[in-house]
């Protein structure tokens, strides 16, 4: 049983030192059951192979470890106790920060020398309290908070504070500088992802696009949790067409519907008429149509493989954000309510074949349909939403 | 005068785009705003024909590059 009704959106992304392929910084995220999630943020001392491997090697053990049932203290003497320190530089070759979210109701950080970690509350920021323990002859630094909906929490390795160093600023950006920027963007309702690029991208517009050190961003967003249904394809059996729609219907949440026969069924089911439009935003994908009682309808397959390139993309380096975070036709309108609203999305798909697709001259069949619900589910997990397909 | 035009997965991928703004082009030109009205639709069950399109009930085949006859040899009679 969930006790509450939010959920974690995580979202992270590195920028590489100019000149390295390999980012020196590692992020791992764990839920090792449904009430807990670790996320370790590690930055392996330098650039290149070594510090990727050590960072790597850091975020690893530490989510293992708590995977495994250890206690986190343990994970983090483990770690402090294992990282040896650089002889040359008297540092540690690992710095990390571990936000564990229990229950979707408490939040525990622990960090060791990577910065500070910011909360924004209400668009306010929110001094964590903190208490400082050695373990190891380390100092590590670690806040415990309650959770609310809204909080943005923002995690990041040094890279980020150091941006700008001798080129916009004197000593980079300092932590204040951070605040103020991300509270402009905090009641906009952007997705983790989003913001973290946000952030990523202004590090790297202050570096003049040569980062002088590897810079990773992760944030987490506290939300609630948005059930949207999507129904793709008619039943196979064509009298379990009702059933499926009323299992359809009665779920909460949003309702899309996607494919021209599958519409048709829906709108009979409801008693609405099914108006398409004759509008072509994107010149690629077909127009939606409306019918009343369902907030999108769109045709099926050629737009459910748009959703799909966005979904790439979107967990990829997010570059086709623009495109679909604002025009109007039905691939774009889909990927918003997944990818954006969505926390819980399920799949109501029909395995119907449509003896049109099967024409050889078509690049559509009832194989890529299949295999397009498959890939999509897969994107969708890995953006952390909760996914239900069920087929008729 | 009412055109329907499918809009659907298979007549889409055969144009059904440049039928649709063909015909919205040839309208505005003839100046028959008033007179046809442009509708789309989903699936007629008639892919292997598409891209399909009735006028006033009645079935036809259009493909992109024949949107200008098709206007001048079907709906423009039909007119006048």
């Amino acid at each position: 049983m969930r006790k509450n009704n939010l959920c974690a959106d995580i979202g992270y992304m590195s920028i590489n030192h100019v000149g390295e392929n390999l980012c020196g910084d590692h992020v791992e995220v764990v839920e090792t059951d449904e009430n807990t999630t670790v996320i370790v943020l590690a930055d392996g001392l330098g650039s290149g192979v070594k510090a990727s491997i050590l960072s790597t090697l850091t975020s690893k053990i530490i989510s293992t470890m708590i995977a495994a049932g250890l206690k986190l203290e343990e994970a983090v003497e483990t770690i402090a106790a294992t990282l040896p320190v650089c002889k040359d530089r008297g540092v540690a070759y690992s710095t990390f920060t571990i936000i564990r979210i229990t229950g979707n109701e408490r939040a525990e950080i622990i960090q060791y020398d990577n910065p500070k970690s910011i909360l924004l509350r209400n668009g306010e920021n929110y001094e964590l309290p903190v208490t400082v323990s050695e373990i190891g002859g380390k100092k590590i630094i670690r806040s415990e908070v309650a959770l609310k909906e809204n909080d943005l929490f923002i995690a990041m390795s040094d890279g980020v504070e150091h941006a700008g160093v001798g080129i916009k600023y004197n000593f980079g950006w300092k932590r204040d500088d951070i605040i103020d920027f991300m509270q402009t963007f905090y009641h906009i309702g952007f997705t983790a992802k989003t913001l973290t690029k946000i952030l990523l991208d202004e590090v790297n517009r202050l570096y003049d696009g040569k980062p002088g050190d590897d810079a990773t961003v992760c944030t987490v967003r506290i939300r609630s949790r948005v059930p949207v249904n999507l129904l793709f394809g008619p039943p196979s059996v064509r009298e379990d067409g009702r059933k499926m729609m009323s299992l359809f219907f009665s779920k909460e949440g949003k309702h899309i519907v996607c494919g021209g026969t599958t519409s048709t069924i829906a709108a009979d089911y409801l008693g609405k008429t099914l108006r398409p439009n004759l509008d072509f935003f994107d010149p690629e994908i077909p127009p939606t149509a409306e019918i009343e009682g369902v907030d999108l309808v769109t045709e099926g397959v050629i737009t459910i493989n748009r959703v799909l390139e966005y979904a790439r993309n979107y967990l990829a380096d997010n570059s086709s954000y623009e495109e679909w975070s604002s025009k109007k036709d039905g691939a774009s309108r889909i990927s918003r309510m997944l990818f954006e609203e969505a926390t819980d999305i399920n799949f109501f798909v029909g395995r119907a074949v449509n003896p049109a697709h099967q024409n050889p001259n078509l690049p559509i069949n009832f194989n890529i349909k299949m295999t397009l619900v498959d890939e999509l589910s897969k994107c969708l997990v890995k953006m952390g939403k909760k996914i239900k397909v069920s087929y008729f | 005068m009412k055109i329907t035009i499918c809009i659907g997965s298979s007549c889409h991928l055969k144009g059904s785009r440049q039928v649709v703004e063909g015909l919205q082009n040839l309208v505005a030109k003839h100046n028959l705003k008033d007179v046809v009205e442009l509708e789309g639709t989903f699936c007629m069950g008639k892919c292997q024909t598409g891209v399909n399109v009735t006028v006033d009930g009645e079935f036809y085949s259009v493909t992109p590059d024949g949107v200008e006859t098709f206007f001048e040899t079907t709906v423009l009679p039909r007119i006048k």
